[in-house]
């Protein structure tokens, strides 16, 4: 009788179980066929588009551009995944190499020269010339991502891109009477100025944690004006200028800015400038939102990062972010249509307008919102200045990211803890791009 | 002065310690707490307010309706109730085979359960999302269910052995003695027996599966799939927080764990004490 109950009670769990898995199961199985099945073009048609900077801010306004898209496009839906952004690239890279990549995917520029020599990618310059939006989008976004693939063929298509420079802090620049930064000497002297110990007030924070390498490489170059390679094809990480901005701007860490700036990543930076802790911080005109919900407005402003001794900007080329279709996509035609309209003057500036980013299709430049928006047209400024420099990393570096992400981060704390001489680390930055492009021109002849 | 010097021992090592740690544990809960009953406004706002002024439990609403918790948390409640189910099963009749029968290699058994542990994770993605493509269950949760288990098993088959030894084993030949099947004399000796190791084990496993963040992610391709520590951290954009909804969806993910301990503190307690001594 017992073994009896034991049996039946082992069955009704196992079939439990199996039913609830099964119950799971089946969603997805039905998915999957219809996704096969909407491969006939006059059938309703699903794309899948992953998002590679997920957040409160950016998902609704994806939403609201898919539901705009799918309104004009009755036959197409757009599955929206967003992913966060730390783990986006593996995410991709997964994807990649399992073969399961989605139909379009928002990709950073970095990516595109790795994702197109791994043949991930659908080259795009077919589609893009004989569509409209070309005449619309900036020529130099376009033409970096052309640069820096192997092949020269335009794998994304860039619907925002970005400018460094600094968030200042207006209100308390006025109390103390110092004028803005408008060279690096200057920007050194303000940071001295700006300490206030009575009200635990810095006048800059550095970001020493994720992500710092992409400030110090910006702020470098902008301090410098040098390109990234010298006509021999060296690399300038380690010029002297470089060495002496470098030893410089770290001498100030811990005793002119926050001791916790050894592990300051984007939210902690912006956390300090937000609540009322530094009057600088380096970032880019993404960051307005966060600054609009935790400060009075007229207090705070954007303004280019210092020129050099020249009197020049600097900007890096492609700072952007595209719209990429992956090669295993069955829908190539939908997808390139919903890549024209996230680039369309509607599109773009809806998304541009509410994420704070520069848009790239030059008919937006004339709405209203850009020529209201104080921190949009200071990066236009910087990018319509004739004499601003452009320069170009090597993003078509397979190990570009992850020269960043394993030398140059840890090397900042190492300098920044006192560890490293600001030489040795730029010898040592400097060394590993140069044995990667050894090896990018090696494999591919150069 | 014995007993003013014995009060002033305890305080300084007992009380005090012990208040130190609290706190130390409690604070980051306390300002999870806060945050999430604070209106967006507030949460940034210098200075720092340490109870809400204006609460509010709008944070909740947003979390659980507009960001979609509710799916997050159904989704890791199927994968960690699923998972604790079949590791039980697996790791208490594994874990009783190890403890009871001596066979060849046994040893040997242990240690590659044990070196199983030491393959980052990180490593297995790549390959388990290959294989899982490959059956079809890319954003389906028999896939978390089924990674989650294979991961947990061989550590949860050692942690039930070791229950499983401290339960004599005359016990079990008593009952057998008795007229007993084997099957019964586990059911009605040896389970009731191992019932603190079984919810050791189970609370284990089901904290594992609730947080674990990375395979989940990886292997989930749609949102209405994602479990809730994926949903968390898509509330943090590169550019923006909401913290009010993290913060309210962080203490929606702790009831569960929370509701767990409480039923099972008892029982964990006295399982990883070491069960039931012969």
């Amino acid at each position: 009788m017992i073994k009896k109950k034991m049996t039946t009670a082992f069955f009704a769990l196992t079939m439990a179980t199996g039913m609830l898995l099964t119950g799971c199961g089946g969603e997805e199985q039905a998915a999957t066929k219809t996704k096969k099945e909407a491969a006939k073009s006059d059938e309703p048609v699903t794309l899948q588009f992953w998002d590679e900077n997920a957040g409160p801010a950016r998902t609704p306004v994806w939403e609201e551009v898919i539901k705009r898209f799918e309104e004009k496009n009755p036959n197409i839906n757009v599955e929206y995944v967003g992913i966060p952004n730390s783990s986006a690239k593996s995410k991709y890279d997964a994807a990649i190499a399992a073969d399961d990549m989605p139909d379009i995917g928002s990709v950073q520029t970095t990516w595109l020269p790795e994702f197109s020599i791994r043949e991930a990618l659908l080259p795009l310059d077919s589609h893009f010339e004989k569509s409209d939006i070309s005449k619309k989008i900036n020529p130099s976004a376009t033409g970096v991502n052309k640069k820096i693939t192997q092949d020269g063929k335009l794998y994304g298509i860039p619907y925002a891109q970005n400018l460094d420079a600094l968030w200042i802090r207006t209100d308390w620049f006025e109390q103390a009477s110092v004028q803005e930064p408008k060279t690096w000497d200057e920007f050194f002297t303000v940071i001295e100025k700006m300490r206030d110990q009575a009200n635990n007030r810095y006048g800059f924070t550095i970001r020493g944690g994720a992500g710092a390498s992409f400030t110090i490489q910006r702020a470098m170059f902008a301090y410098s004006g040098l390109d990234f390679f010298d006509k021999n094809g060296k690399t300038n990480i380690n010029d002297p200028k470089h060495v002496e901005f470098v030893e410089k701007y770290f001498s100030y860490y811990d005793k002119l800015t926050p001791k916790s700036d050894i592990t300051n990543g984007y939210k902690e930076m912006i956390a300090g400038f937000d609540t009322g802790v530094v009057a600088m911080v380096h970032h880019n005109p993404g960051s307005y939102g966060e600054h609009n919900k935790a400060l009075p407005a007229g207090s705070y402003k954007l303004i280019p990062l210092p020129t050099t001794e020249k009197g020049q900007y600097v900007a890096e080329g492609g700072n952007a972010v595209n719209l990429a279709i992956f090669k295993s996509t069955e829908h190539a035609d939908e997808a390139w249509k919903f890549v024209e309209f996230v680039n369309s003057e509607e599109a773009q500036s809806y998304w541009n307008q509410q994420t704070g980013q520069i848009p790239t299709n030059s008919d937006v430049l004339d709405d209203k919102w850009v020529q209201d928006a104080q921190h949009i047209k200071t990066a236009f400024e910087v990018y319509n200045n004739p004499d601003t420099k452009l320069y170009e990393p090597p993003f078509y570096l397979p190990d570009y990211r992850a020269i960043l992400d394993g030398v140059v981060d840890p090397g900042v704390q190492a300098v920044m803890s006192g560890k490293m001489s600001a030489k040795d680390f730029l010898d040592e930055w400097a060394k590993a791009i140069e044995d990667s492009k050894a090896k990018y021109d090696q494999t591919f002849k150069k | 002065m014995f007993t003013a010097n014995k009060k002033v021992d305890k305080l300084l090592t007992l009380y005090l310690p012990l208040t130190m740690l609290l706190s130390f544990t409690i604070f980051p809960i306390y300002w999870t707490l806060n945050t999430a009953f604070k209106p967006e406004g507030d949460i940034v706002k210098r200075p720092l307010q340490y109870m809400p002024i204006n609460p509010t439990t709008e944070n909740f609403v947003t979390a659980w309706t507009n960001v979609g918790f509710a799916t997050f948390f159904k989704n890791s409640l199927i994968v960690g109730v699923s998972t604790v189910l079949v590791v039980l099963v697996c790791s208490t009749l594994s874990g009783y085979a190890l403890s009871r029968y001596q066979f060849k290699g046994k040893r040997s058994f242990m240690i590659m359960l044990l070196c199983t542990q030491f393959i980052p994770r990180a490593m297995m993605i790549i390959p388990l999302f290959v294989i899982f493509k490959n059956l079809g269950l890319i954003s389906n949760p028999l896939s978390l269910i089924i990674t989650y288990t294979a991961i947990e098993i061989p550590f949860t088959t050692i942690l039930m052995s070791g229950f499983i030894s401290n339960v004599p084993k005359e016990l079990e030949e008593a009952a057998v003695i008795d007229g007993c099947t084997k099957l019964q004399a586990l059911r009605f000796v040896v389970f009731p027996l191992l019932l603190p190791g079984i919810v050791a084990t189970g609370v284990f496993t089901f904290i594992y599966t609730w947080n674990e963040f990375l395979i989940a992610l990886m292997l989930t391709n749609q949102q209405s799939k994602f479990t809730l520590p994926v949903g968390l951290s898509t509330m943090m954009g590169e550019f923006s927080i909401n913290y009010g909804a993290l913060a309210a969806g962080s203490v929606i993910a702790l009831i569960p764990a929370v509701i767990l301990f409480a039923y099972a503190q008892k029982h964990l307690v006295n399982g990883m004490g070491g069960a039931v001594k012969g």
